[in-house]
């Protein structure tokens, strides 16, 4: 890795310059750049909607917002967080950018296909941003679009399901690019067991992209025609079932959180065997149970309508089903857990959100087993302590990983590092600001707080004012890392190629990567991916 | 990497003939029952799906070539194929025990 | 630049192999697509039988039959035009694929003389003769016009398609070494005629 092997070549941001070598660009990497700064700008937009929302719920009683308004924020906060931000997060811009290095590789298999799912976000956004000014304003169905509510409600449904079709469409695509990519292009010799973890990740991520997505966008467009023409299938008024639409949204949208969380697995799995200095423990085993994870998760949507009027006998079956996710999850942590026993852990901030990410999870998972279990979902459904388990598992989750992922590969794409110092100090706002934010809200839903309105009881105002400070903090945090890497990022010390020692592929290539990735002939090591030399074990 | 070889097999003109003749045979099989057989409600309507899953596997295998395309091809179908089978299974399973 | 060192498994290389993978997970969210429209018409069959067969007794079987034996037809024709193109007879493979186009068309028309019967009985969804119909009813001219309106959609579709390879294989761009968007067009093609082929007993033969 020393400079002199190779003559300087120009790194991917000198290739070309100019906004349409960036909009039109065919490079994997920079079309993961544009990913990274549209998914992150609509974070900022969601996480303003949120900040707005805990406001109002600071005292009982309105504060900052009427009960119309209150259901279009927590609308648009859900839409723009689900389909804009953490359903493209990880795989659009961190699969995009690394999965073609990962693998050794140039770029992914269709490269235009590419740049035209990168497009295909930004004209779902604008369909979504465009609910602001049009008709009665945003929907305020809730993200779920539920039917018969989302058929006769007078705001701006229609387009909010249109945005999420197109959105849907970008992600399909953008799954069909990656399973090509690793089917066809691997380096020579890289057999499927030879792939790092986190391509694995993406392949399950990517199929759940392709067969999930597709019923969503039927359902999507048929609650479209029933708005457009005034007839159709869901309206019990008319003979239609709306329990068949929640099938059907669920059939997408329970395998869409596997989506959220594989890919998140697959960064924890990179960032825990670099900090540990040592290869991954149980390499098959993860690998497959991220398979496991996507196919399981396919047959378990029922538990999220066992109060919607299904049959009993379907609903103990769905319970059943949704235990058996745990398995692979489980399996996962303790394969972590595994890697960092006796390995010479070097504390850095990514691993310090891997680590956060292990915790928030298993809060996030365990109380969904709460939720899973037939009896208990009875009691909590539709209260604060569903709200709890999916921010954590999301946010805490998928949310860290990505930050995670932000700070282990900022070397990598910009060939700078960050200041630690307040790298450091941001990740402790952020993860003290979160568990202040969202643990009350278990406690809240035990008591009996339902979700969705803007108003609530006075016994609950205590724990809300709480969960609302711990907002403030969690946002001064995200504010302090986004500041922090974007001076870095301009001013930060030159990085060297491999500043972790990394033991993975994309660690071999200069930092920022060369136009085609690589120099020369990636040379695959002996004893699989997590082997690759670096200055301690050359 | 080979990338510009299909080294594929060439379909015969006598082999797709033969495909379309036994769908269009089954076509007529399907309308006759459906005509002529009287009305026997499900069962017609079970019979009429079973000859539909047998010209499409007949297009699949032969038309969009699957009996001769790597087993990865077949795999994935009977993957897709199955999912689809349980999202089928399960919804109807809550509406046949409400 | 100096710098000419490209890695083998490019993917800015031309992949035949690839591009057929790509086309059948395309496939399969097609498939998926009208499986939630299939999923759709499962439950409300089985809980409106008598009114779906009611209704199913307006449909033509016979129109539907022909289109049936039109779009099997053309199946055939452009699975023999790729036989054709890797046998290096271009304009065999030309031709066949202008047969399957005009089948495309013939489908078409009849599907337009289906549809327009329908109209001129007030049937089709927010016409006054359909309103005043019993639900199940309802539901299905519903679903008849939903599934038979975005088939013929895919049916518009795979003609461009296959006008598009026409032109290619003229210029030679797509040709006896290199097929994949024949190919391609192919597997649409024959999904399009797939889907027909549940479409045609699930509403016309139901009796």
């Amino acid at each position: 890795m020393t400079a002199a092997t190779t003559v300087e070549q120009p790194n991917f941001f000198q290739a070309k310059r100019g906004l349409f070598s960036w909009i039109f660009t065919l490079d994997h990497k920079r079309i993961g750049l544009l990913y990274l700064y549209s998914v992150g700008s609509f974070f900022l937009v969601g996480l303003t909607l949120g900040l707005l929302m805990r406001l109002e719920l600071l005292n009982p009683g309105k504060d900052i917002m009427e009960a119309q308004t209150y259901n279009q924020v927590f609308t648009l906060h859900g839409v723009i967080m689900i389909f804009l931000f953490i359903i493209p997060s990880i795989p659009a811009v961190f699969g995009n950018f690394f999965l073609p290095l990962m693998i050794g590789t140039d770029d992914v298999a269709f490269p235009r296909l590419n740049l035209f799912s990168w497009w295909l976000y930004v004209l779902g956004a604008l369909f979504a941003l465009s609910t602001l000014v049009f008709g009665d304003g945003p929907a305020d169905t809730g993200w779920t679009f539920y039917a018969p509510y989302s058929v006769n409600t007078t705001t701006n449904v229609s387009l909010s399901v249109m945005a999420a079709l197109v959105l849907g469409f970008s992600s399909i695509l953008t799954g069909l690019n990656f399973i090509v990519t690793i089917h066809r292009l691997r380096t020579p010799g890289m057999g499927f067991n030879q792939m790092p973890l986190f391509a694995w990740s993406l392949y399950a991520t990517s199929w759940i992209q392709l067969l999930a997505t597709p019923v969503i966008g039927i359902t999507l467009l048929m609650i479209f025609a029933e708005r457009t023409f005034g007839v159709g299938l869901f309206d019990p008024s008319i003979g239609g079932d709306p329990i068949l639409y929640q099938h059907m949204f669920w059939i997408y949208s329970h395998p869409a959180v596997y989506i959220m969380a594989l890919p998140a697995m697959g960064i924890v799995s990179e960032l825990i065997p670099t900090f540990a200095q040592r290869t991954i423990f149980g390499y098959k085993a993860i690998a497959y149970s991220s398979m496991a994870i996507a196919f399981i998760g396919y047959f378990v949507w029922g538990h999220h309508m066992f109060t919607s009027g299904m049959s009993g006998p379907a609903a103990v079956i769905f319970s059943i089903l949704t235990f058996m996710v745990a398995i692979p999850t489980a399996i996962k942590v303790f394969n972590w857990v595994a890697t960092l026993y006796k390995g010479s852990i070097v504390i850095e901030i990514p691993l310090l959100f891997a680590l956060a990410f292990i915790f928030n999870f298993l809060i996030g998972g365990l109380t969904g087993l709460v939720l899973g279990a037939l009896a208990a979902d009875v009691h909590v459904h539709d209260t604060y302590f569903v709200v709890g388990h999916f921010h954590y598992v999301m946010f805490g989750g998928t949310g860290f990983a990505f930050m995670g992922a932000m700070h282990y590969w900022f070397p990598k794409i910009w060939g700078k590092m960050y200041n630690k110092l307040w790298a450091g100090i941001a990740f402790a706002f952020v993860f003290i600001g979160f568990n202040v934010l969202y643990f009350p809200m278990f406690i809240l839903g035990i008591m009996g707080m339902p979700r969705r309105y803007y108003d609530y009881l006075p016994e609950f105002h205590p724990l809300n004012m709480i969960s609302t400070y711990g907002s403030w903090i969690l946002a001064a945090g995200i504010v302090i890392m986004i500041v922090n890497l974007i001076v870095s990022k301009r001013k930060g010390e030159k990085a060297a190629a491999n500043p972790w020692n990394g033991i993975t592929l994309e660690w071999q290539t200069s930092s920022p990567p060369p136009l085609h990735n690589f120099d020369k002939m990636p040379e695959l090591p002996e004893g699989g991916p997590y082997n690759y030399p670096n200055a301690k074990n050359a | 990497m080979d990338n510009t070889n299909h080294q594929e097999h060439i379909s015969s003109y006598a082999e797709l003939f033969g495909t379309w003749a036994a769908l269009i045979l089954l076509t007529f099989l399907t309308v006759f029952i459906s005509v002529f057989g009287g009305d026997l409600h499900t069962l017609t309507v079970a019979m009429a799906l079973f000859i539909a899953s047998v010209k499409a596997a007949v297009v699949g295998f032969y038309f969009m070539h699957l009996k001769y395309d790597k087993k990865m091809y077949r795999l994935m179908m009977t993957v897709v194929l199955s999912l689809f089978t349980f999202f089928l299974f399960m919804v109807i399973l809550d509406y046949l025990t409400r | 630049m100096n710098h000419t060192f490209t890695l083998p498994n490019s993917g800015h290389n031309f992949d035949a192999k690839a591009s057929k993978l790509g086309m059948w997970l395309f496939l399969y969210t097609e498939l998926l697509l009208f499986g939630g429209l299939f999923l759709v018409y499962m439950v409300y069959r089985y809980l409106n039988q008598e009114a779906f067969l009611e209704a199913s007794y307006e449909l033509n079987v016979w129109m539907g039959g022909i289109n049936t034996v039109i779009l099997l037809t053309s199946s055939m024709t452009i699975a023999m035009s790729i036989t054709a193109l890797q046998k290096g007879d271009k304009k065999l493979s030309v031709t066949l694929q202008w047969i399957t186009i005009a089948a495309a068309l013939a489908f078409l028309v009849i599907k337009y003389f289906e549809w327009g019967a329908k109209f001129e009985h007030g049937l089709f969804p927010g016409m006054e003769h359909y309103n005043s119909l019993p639900v199940g009813e309802r539901l299905y001219y519903y679903l008849y016009f939903f599934m038979t309106g975005l088939h013929a959609l895919h049916v518009i579709v795979g003609g461009v398609f296959i006008m598009v390879v026409i032109k290619k294989v003229e210029n030679g761009s797509v040709n006896q070494k290199r097929y994949s968007l024949l190919e391609n067009s192919g597997l649409y093609w024959h999904l399009v005629d797939l889907i027909w082929i549940y479409l045609f007993p699930l509403f016309y033969l139901i009796h």
